[in-house]
This record gives C-alpha cells, sequence and structure tokens, in this order.
C-alpha cells in the first residue's frame, strides 16, 4: 500500500541517493549523498537497495508526517530522534505509524544525517540518478508542504515491553569529533608544490563557513605551487586538494565541476570523503598521507561491515516477514536440512 | 607494467588519483594525437565496460577514469587502461564525421561585459575582436564544468586572454566567453572567471533530454554576430547541428 511523508519542516534536505555515476563524462559532478557510508546504513536499516533514493537533511531541524505506517532508518550525524513524541534510536530500524510525526532536532557532532524509508521514495531520475544537481537545477529539494510518494507500507512494530528498542543490530557507528584525522594519498601533481607540499601534514586546518557540497574550504598554512605555467583543464577526481588562491585550501567533494586546470596537490581517500562530508565550519582538519592499496583496504572494510549488517537485518526481518522484494536475502537454509 | 609498448602504441602516462580514479596523460609531442588518444580510450572504456569502472572523463591530453574501489582497484584498472591501448593500436583511431553547429552571438554591452576589456588587452578594437572570433570553426575538444559546456580551442588572438582576478559568481546561461588560448560557451547559470564577450540566446542544455547537450568531443561549432534586438526573435530555440 503507497502513502506519503509530507514535509512539516524541510530545514536544509533533499531527496539523494548514491550518485549520478554516468554524470561526468557529460561534464555533470557525480552528486549524490555526501557521507556514502551513513547513506547505504540508512538504505540497508530500511531494508533497501544501497542506492534508493533517501533524505538527506543538513544542519538544521526537519520534521515531516506519514501517511501510511512506515519503516524508517535515520544515520548519519548524532541528533534528537522522535516519532510520535517518543525518543527513537539512530542506527535502528524505525516503525511509524501513520498519522505520527518524525523529528530531528539538534543535529550536532556532524553536518548530516540520513533518513531512508522502506521500499523508498519516489523522485525523478536524471542519467540514472535522483541526486540534486545545482548547476543544472536538477532535483528533488524539499520545501514545507513537499508530499513524497512511499510506495510500502508496514505494519506497526512494537515492542511489547516498556518501550525498549526494538532492534540492536550492532552496528560500529562512526565517532564524530571536531578534530578529525583525514586519509589522503599523493595528488598527481604533487611535484609542482616542492617541499611546500609537507605543510600539508603539518598543520591544523579550520572548516570554512564557505563550504558546500561542491567543495570544503580550509584555512591554515598552505603549500605553493612552484611553477606558474597554464595548465589545460583535466579531468578532477571527487576529493582532490587544490591551492586556488592564497587565503585556502580547496577540498573538492561529490558536488565538484568535472574538469579544472588547478594541479592536484592530493586526493582524501573514499572512507575520508565520509568524514569530511560531516565537518561542521569552525571544526579541525589534520591530515595524513597514505597509500592507495591501504585507502583501498579501509574502504572494503567498511563495505564488509555493511554486508554483514545487511546480513543481520535479513534475518530480523524475515523472521517479521518484511521486506521479501526481489533482490532480498533470503535466510540460507539450515545445514543439514 | 611489465608490457613493453610497441612503438606504435600511443605513448601515455598513468598517475594515481586517489583510490577511486586514475590520470592517463597522452605525451606524444603531437596534439591532435594526444587528443585523439585520450577521447578513443574513452569511447573504448565505455564500450568495454570493465567491472567497476563507472566512467571516463577525456579533456585535451588527459583521461580520468573514475572507479569503484570496492568492486575493482587502481591496480586493475591500469590493466584495463593498457589493453585499451593495444586494442588501440591494432585498430587505429576510430574516425568520426563531425558535425558542425552554428551559434548566433550578440557581443558586448550587457552581453559581453568584458569585450572592451579583451579588446584593450589584445591591442585590437573591439570589431577586431569579434572578427577574430567568428573567423572560424573550432573543434570542441571535451565536455567541460559546468554542465557539459564546450571547451574549444580558442580564436587567433595576438596574446593568451588572462582570467578574471574577482570570478563573477554568476554567469547567465549562453555567456560566450575566452580565456587564456580557450574558448566556451556556458550551458547552465554559474559561476565564472573567464571574460565573458558575449551571449547566445540558444538553449545549449536540456536537462529533459538525452543527451543533455547536442554536441560531442570532435563536433565543430561556428560563431556569428547577430544585432541585439534580434536576441528575443531566437527565444526558446535550442541549438541544433547545422549539417
Amino acid at each position: 500500500m503507497s502513502g506519503s511523508l509530507i514535509i512539516q519542516q524541510p530545514g536544509h534536505s533533499v531527496v539523494t541517493d548514491l550518485g549520478r555515476f554516468r554524470g561526468p563524462r557529460f561534464g555533470l559532478p557525480v552528486n549524490g549523498a555526501l557521507d556514502q557510508f551513513s547513506a547505504r546504513a540508512a538504505n540497508i536499516l530500511a531494508a533497501n537497495d544501497d542506492n534508493a533514493p533517501l533524505l538527506e537533511v543538513t544542519a538544521l531541524d526537519f520534521r515531516m508526517h506519514a501517511t501510511a505506517d512506515v519503516l524508517i532508518a535515520v544515520t548519519g550525524a548524532p541528533l534528537q530522534l522522535t516519532v510520535g513524541g517518543r525518543e527513537c534510536q539512530q542506527w535502528e530500524p524505525v516503525s511509524v505509524k501513520a498519522g505520527e510525526t518524525v523529528a530531528l532536532r539538534g543535529i550536532n557532532g556532524g553536518l548530516r544525517a540520513y533518513i531512508a524509508v522502506h521500499g523508498s521514495v519516489e523522485a525523478p531520475v536524471l542519467l540514472g540518478s535522483c541526486a540534486p544537481d545545482t548547476v543544472v537545477g536538477f532535483g528533488l529539494r524539499l520545501t514545507e508542504g513537499s508530499e513524497l510518494k512511499t510506495f510500502k507500507s508496514v505494519q506497526p512494530i512494537r515492542q511489547p515491553y516498556f518501550d525498549l528498542p526494538l532492534f540492536r543490530l550492532g552496528l560500529t557507528r562512526p565517532e564524530y569529533s571536531s578534530t578529525a584525522v583525514v586519509d589522503v594519498t599523493d595528488g598527481p601533481d604533487v611535484d609542482e608544490f616542492g617541499d611546500t607540499a609537507d605543510l600539508l601534514y603539518g598543520t591544523e586546518y579550520i572548516v570554512s563557513g564557505r563550504s558546500n557540497h561542491i567543495g570544503l574550504r580550509l584555512g591554515g598554512a598552505l603549500p605553493e605551487r612552484q611553477s606558474t605555467a597554464e595548465v589545460l583543464s583535466r579531468g578532477v577526481p571527487v576529493g582532490a586538494i587544490e591551492v586556488p588562491s592564497r587565503e585556502e585550501l580547496l577540498v573538492l567533494h561529490r558536488g565538484r565541476g568535472v574538469t579544472a586546470g588547478y594541479p592536484v596537490l592530493a586526493v582524501v581517500t573514499s572512507r575520508s570523503l565520509d568524514v569530511l562530508a560531516q565537518a561542521r565550519p569552525g571544526h579541525k582538519i589534520t591530515f595524513r598521507k597514505t597509500t592507495v592499496p591501504e585507502a583501498t583496504a579501509k574502504h572494503r572494510a567498511a563495505l564488509r561491515e555493511l554486508e554483514t549488517l545487511r546480513s543481520t537485518v535479513g534475518t530480523v526481518f524475515s523472521l517479521l516477514g518484511i521486506g521479501n522484494e526481489p533482490g532480498w536475502h533470503r535466510l540460507a537454509p539450515a545445514a543439514g536440512s | 607494467m611489465t608490457t613493453t609498448p610497441t612503438p606504435a602504441q600511443p605513448p601515455v602516462e598513468v598517475f594515481e588519483s586517489g583510490d577511486a580514479a586514475l590520470r592517463v596523460v597522452a605525451s606524444s609531442p603531437d596534439r591532435e594525437a594526444n587528443w585523439a588518444t585520450v577521447h578513443a580510450l574513452a569511447a573504448w572504456l565505455e564500450a568495454a565496460g570493465p567491472d567497476g569502472v563507472q566512467g571516463a572523463v577525456p579533456t585535451y591530453d588527459s583521461l580520468l577514469v573514475e572507479f569503484d574501489p570496492g568492486v575493482t582497484s587502481a591496480r586493475q584498472v591500469r590493466a584495463f587502461v593498457q589493453l585499451g591501448l593495444r586494442q588501440l593500436e591494432f585498430t587505429g583511431v576510430p574516425a568520426r564525421a563531425p558535425r558542425e553547429f552554428s551559434v548566433p552571438v550578440v557581443y558586448g554591452g550587457e552581453y559581453g561585459p568584458d569585450l572592451e576589456r579583451v579588446a584593450e588587452q589584445q591591442h585590437l578594437s573591439v570589431e577586431e575582436v569579434i572578427e577574430l572570433h567568428t573567423a572560424k570553426s573550432y573543434v570542441i575538444r571535451c565536455l567541460g564544468a559546468p554542465a557539459g559546456s564546450p571547451m574549444m580551442d580558442g580564436p587567433d588572438f595576438p596574446f593568451a586572454v588572462p582570467r578574471l582576478k574577482d570570478p563573477r559568481l554568476s554567469v547567465p546561461a549562453g555567456a560566450v566567453s575566452v580565456a587564456g588560448r580557450q574558448a566556451v560557451i556556458a550551458p547552465a547559470v554559474a559561476p565564472g572567471g573567464w571574460c565573458v564577450i558575449g551571449q547566445t540566446p540558444l538553449t545549449v542544455l536540456d536537462v529533459e533530454a538525452e543527451p543533455l547537450v547536442p554536441y560531442v568531443p570532435g563536433d565543430l561549432l561556428r560563431f556569428h554576430q547577430i544585432p541585439p534586438e534580434e536576441f528575443g526573435t531566437y527565444a526558446g530555440r535550442k541549438l541544433e547541428a547545422a549539417r
């Protein structure tokens, strides 16, 4: 049975997914959820595909109400989550009854939270993705009264005893701190910065308020390019660290312009891009040098953690009779049966 | 890599660019050949569709190959790139008949606020700048930011055009700009540091359509001047290939 979510207080929220991977070849940024781990986890906890459309709520308080019984999961930055006035847990599936209000208040420690709804929500698609693109003016930015169609209803599941939390799925939640360490590998143009490249590792940078989904601007000691030759525009990866001005370091995130003519000093690892997605203005960042094989290993370790979560959620939901759509992990037959 | 490139194999260098991308740079002394190599390699990668490779962004002499490090690795993608280069050596770089686009432009005034600045800097009259800008067809070298901008080799100006010291926060869609030795049209409203010398009334970007922009790298584009009073007569018209 389908229903909808009515946005009462949008704050700063959009419907997104993991990104427009076919975009860069056409000059469109990949975009998508800035904290990919939290977005994937939310969808997994709601028994969705990792890439299903979900809500990204940035910095400000958010409220919506459901017109049908739904199952949701909220991940990302720490906040106060209430459903129908009851306090609920983040990083766990949460049952919402028709008519109840879901409120996210006081996002702290980090910057972005994710709300996945079992069965997902309806969203327009461009090049295979619903991720908003601010440059071409595409996507669902939520406003007061926005109505999001949901596709699946889930009977209320309530713990019969004392309203204790229903699920304890045991995912290690990411840590959020105002002093984050960000892993980077040497960029393809590191040599252009000579000895000044080392400043990147010996400096504590402060996140500027002018940061957004396109890039974070960081104040602190700046490495300096030693040559002045004009650089032909070329593709730059998400995570590229550039020094375009004498004022700030620029760390490109998922909304970055695909091509640019600035030398790439270093590149933030996939895992640490999630850390940067949660950095608030005023937070302190230090960079740590790593290697591509190590970065890949860390990324894969995080994915394995998500797979474990998927299998736990699968077991619990099968027992509750939720989420038996195609592609869903069914219980394996017991050995010897 | 352990493979030894044959003399006919296009010379390239491959650089690490984080855990989810590689930069491939064609390094022959021939700029045209380098451009052809990175675009052919991008097309090959797209057609071959190796597991985990999300896409390739070719520009002038360089190609950014993006991949999912959960599925593949920099080492594997590097091997695919080498395989692609051997294929290109075997089949040659495929030729494609370019299409030509004709672009009406109102130069100067509110449409091209930097026209006089560019003329002054080039030691030319405004008319001479317009003449040089409309004198020939430009090859679209690649699609750039923002949103599928047609990046072209610029007009034969005497000097490279410096970028603006203070980039504009908002440049309108259709803005026709020059910088360095390059020329471009802005498909969408965006900030910009290039010198805006004119504006086309045609719609370049259509988010309802696929592809979003009508041209591909290798196509030709030529500007022609129209008077400001004609700007409105093009309202709602899309950029389309003339042939």
